[in-house]
């Protein structure tokens, strides 16, 4: 390859090219930042900025010729129906209720893969535990239908250990679609969490033990507070990534309990023109959810702990 | 107490964990070897059949075939754009570049479900039908951030004397770019190639809101099993997941591999490293 760009030094264009990329760096980055910032306007932002557009339209696709219409009934048709305002607040309730469960069911193990497992260990014991994280969203789900199901793994285990009632309905419900949705957040709650545990100096917990601090009083004096950033952090990816789940609720919850990503969802799948209404629904979910995570973290930053 | 806790409570917590995780998967394995119609319980009888029929199922390879192009398109594109925008992040500092990094970031904390409808709105500007292209553009614009995040990583461990070096030398602006720069970050490259093709195969949601007829093999499955599910499901599923763990692993395996030594490359490199 050298060969070849040697080569090309005997035509002047190369070579008054590289010397001038040589001599200024503002040519560098011009030629470097050309394709990215192209891509960051286009797929970045210019989608959501015509989503919002659409979202003040009284209807979509345009007819040709036609300037469109401008109003702001979509964003009040999500306070007239109740389906839209329940869709919503369950959404919300149910993100909040996994990510303090993933949280709470992750704590330990990332805490035993980055504090107690030995050293050596430690990337194999990681290893195992994402390997799963790979596999799509769909066939997870389609998993843990063959456990929960009237005659799956879980029923025709209770039935085999002496149970003989009817079958537990764990299937289509609330219990399936949390279980689901903790299987499909822990990783984005352990990697967070590992890499702040894991920079805990050990030698801060010994030189508490030896002033007398109890197991307790170490966890939350100093283990909690140094983990703090991994929890913001973990607990921001999970509540984003449930907020917006649309084929696993889908899958493993029940028709009962709708969640406003497939509300939307649905919205966009209706025929006529309903992606006015849809846009506005998505800059809800978009501004809503950022806001609630903005709050929490300005909460966590508030927290005693902080003082130094 | 929490000795014990530590010894004993927290490694049988982390085991039950992995049972958790697995068992499903383990399960799945299992109920594609079922010699019957019906997904049930227990399992009294074995067959292959199932394993043997999804693999003249044309429409699951059909389904197999779009997915594998869909990855290869969306990581050409992902690491296209991502490599030059982490050199691009790289020559900023402070507060610029925090906000660069934002900007780039900010994909990963839309929701999917609206990140996946917005864009297909907006690909119907330029004309482009939903699709295989509009997938991967779609997986490209989900992977971008995070090869972004890798390669910068890996960028920031360089010494600015390597690049100096072959200058002095006589090297130009290319033969630095492709001699030394690229061979530097080609493990974080591999890395993010692999985490691509990853995310793109796995991916439902995009694909399914930027897709027409010919389905990827998530968006097939999950229009299968709301109908309901059979044992062949269950067999195609598992070999499916056993070559993305294969595969996932491999890459793991290879990048930390690749990694361990041009760690000490750079130390005798550079001189002044304060990382390590």
């Amino acid at each position: 390859m050298t060969a070849f760009f040697i080569w090309a030094r005997r035509f002047a264009a190369y070579r008054s090219l590289t010397e001038l990329l040589a001599r200024s760096s503002l040519a560098r980055l011009a030629i470097i930042s050309a394709l990215p910032l192209a891509w960051i306007v286009l797929a970045n932002i210019a989608p959501l900025v015509q989503m919002f557009v659409i979202s003040f339209y009284q209807s979509y696709p345009l007819a040709a010729g036609t300037a469109p219409e401008f109003t702001i009934r979509h964003y009040f048709a999500f306070f007239e129906r109740p389906l839209y305002l329940s869709a919503f607040a369950r959404s919300f309730i149910f993100a909040t209720l996994v990510t303090a469960l993933t949280l709470l069911v992750m704590f330990p193990v990332a805490y035993y893969i980055a504090k107690v497992a030995p050293r050596i260990r430690r990337v194999r014991l990681l290893l195992l535990v994402i390997a799963p994280f790979w596999i799509s969203e769909i066939i997870r789900s389609f998993a843990w239908m063959l456990m929960l199901s009237n005659r799956g793994a879980v029923n025709s285990f209770l039935s085999s250990v002496g149970y003989s009632g009817p079958p537990f309905e764990l299937l289509y419900n609330n219990i399936s679609l949390t279980i689901g949705v903790l299987y499909l957040t822990s990783l984005y709650m352990l990697l967070p969490l590992y890499s702040a545990l894991e920079k805990i100096d050990d030698r801060l917990l010994e030189a508490a033990a030896d002033l007398g601090a109890t197991s307790f009083r170490r966890f939350t004096r100093i283990i909690l507070p140094l983990a703090r950033d991994g929890i913001v952090t973990g607990c921001t990816l999970v509540f984003l990534l449930v907020v917006g789940l649309y084929a696993m609720p889908v899958l493993l919850g029940g028709p009962s309990n709708t969640l406003f990503a497939s509300t939307i969802g649905q919205i966009f799948g209706r025929a006529g023109d309903s992606w006015p209404l849809g846009s506005a629904f998505s800059m809800i979910l978009i501004f809503a959810a950022l806001a609630y995570v903005g709050v929490f973290m300005a909460v966590l930053q508030k927290q005693p702990g902080r003082r130094s | 107490m929490m000795h014990h806790l530590g010894k004993v409570a927290l490694p049988v917590y982390f085991w039950l964990f992995v049972t958790w995780l697995f068992l499903p998967l383990f399960v799945m394995a299992a109920m594609g070897f079922r010699d019957s119609n019906f997904v049930a319980f227990p399992i009294q009888s074995w067959t292959t059949d199932w394993y043997q029929s999804v693999l003249d199922d044309r429409e699951i390879l059909a389904s197999l075939w779009v997915s594998l192009q869909v990855a290869v398109l969306s990581t050409i594109l992902g690491l296209g754009i991502g490599t030059p925008m982490a050199f691009m992040v790289a020559r900023f500092h402070g507060v610029w570049r925090a906000i660069l990094i934002t900007i780039i970031v900010m994909p990963a904390f839309i929701p999917i479900v609206v990140s996946a409808i917005a864009l297909r709105m907006f690909i119907g500007n330029f004309g482009i039908q939903t699709g295989l292209v509009a997938i991967a553009f779609g997986h490209a614009v989900s992977s971008v951030p995070f090869v972004v995040v890798m390669l910068l990583t890996r960028l920031n461990s360089m010494s600015p004397n390597l690049a100096d070096a072959a200058r002095d030398l006589g090297a130009d602006e290319f033969i630095i770019f492709f001699r030394v720069v690229l061979p530097y970050l080609s493990p974080a490259l591999f890395g993010a190639f692999m985490f691509c093709m990853l995310l793109s195969f796995e991916d439902f949601t995009r694909s399914f809101f930027l897709g027409s007829f010919d389905p990827t093999f998530p968006v097939l499955l999950f229009a299968r099993l709301r109908f309901g599910f059979d044992p062949g499901l269950a067999a195609i599923s598992t070999l499916v997941l056993v070559a993305t763990i294969a595969l996932g692993i491999y890459a793991e395996r290879f990048t930390r591999k690749r990694t361990a030594p041009a760690k000490q490359g750079r130390l005798a490199a550079s001189g002044d490293d304060k990382n390590v």
